[in-house]
């Protein structure tokens, strides 16, 4: 699997992305390791960071040279700080922070997608800055 | 530019990278969205009907082959842009979606 995803991902053109698996596993099988940027979702509770923080170890070991990550689900000035404290301290860059957003969750329950359902929600609008980003 | 979303479940990643796939698209760039999560549910989240998400890129395509010195390489049996033509659905905004299907078990590939 991992060789396949890497072949066909360094044989595209422009931009590639990959929705990875939830687990860390993938990582350990070292699947991004053609990955030039590895973007780790945080949300804004203890669990979650660790996590990041794992995938954000794991990467660096895979010698993938930018480690990003993405702040999720943000409800709070508090939310955002333990968000930006966490990316502070490992050496995170954080890309962006994406609100907690009720049209993501309407989106999910209609099955369609964010950016027709809802296309001037914030969650939209902080994901058009972080392609921005990405981009620049 | 190659780019890996990770995050635990339910952490949002999916419609992260459906969104982004689309926004770089509408950007001008040409887009392949990969689904590697082993319960694929990209196509939804990209704006794909139920009855247009692709069949998952067979492992076959990979083959193993023996380098000059020695050693072994996996290497696709046809060059990466036909297996993304050939395997991938075509989203809204002109993404490219394939999908890597499920990871059989550890260690597999």
């Amino acid at each position: 699997m991992r060789g396949l995803l890497a072949e066909i991902v360094s044989g595209a053109q422009d931009v590639a992305i990959a929705d990875m698996e939830a687990g860390l596993e993938n990582l350990s099988r070292g699947t991004p390791r053609h990955a030039d940027i590895v973007v780790t979702v945080l949300e804004p509770y203890y669990r979650s960071l660790e996590t990041g923080a794992r995938v954000a170890e794991l990467a660096q070991e895979l010698g993938v040279k930018k480690v990003h990550a993405v702040a999720n689900k943000v409800r709070s000035p508090a939310d955002a700080a333990a968000i930006e404290s966490f990316c502070k301290s490992r050496g995170i860059t954080l890309l962006g922070t994406v609100p907690h957003d009720d049209a993501i969750l309407d989106a999910d329950r209609e099955g369609r997608a964010l950016l027709d359902r809802a296309p001037s929600s914030p969650a939209v609008r902080a994901i058009q800055g972080i392609a921005d980003s990405l981009l620049a | 530019m190659k780019i890996a979303v990770a995050g635990k479940g339910g952490s949002g990643k999916t419609t992260l990278t459906a969104t982004l796939a689309r926004l770089f698209a509408r950007r001008g760039r040409q887009v392949l969205a990969v689904d590697a999560d082993s319960n694929p549910n990209l196509a939804a989240s990209l704006g794909l009907s139920a009855d247009k998400v692709p069949a998952p890129v067979p492992r076959e395509l990979l083959q193993d082959r023996t380098t000059d010195d020695g050693s072994k390489i996996s290497v696709l049996s046809m060059p990466a842009s036909e297996v993304a033509a050939k395997y991938g659905a075509i989203a809204p905004d002109g993404v490219r979606l394939i999908v890597m299907g499920r990871v059989a078990h550890a260690g597999a590939g």
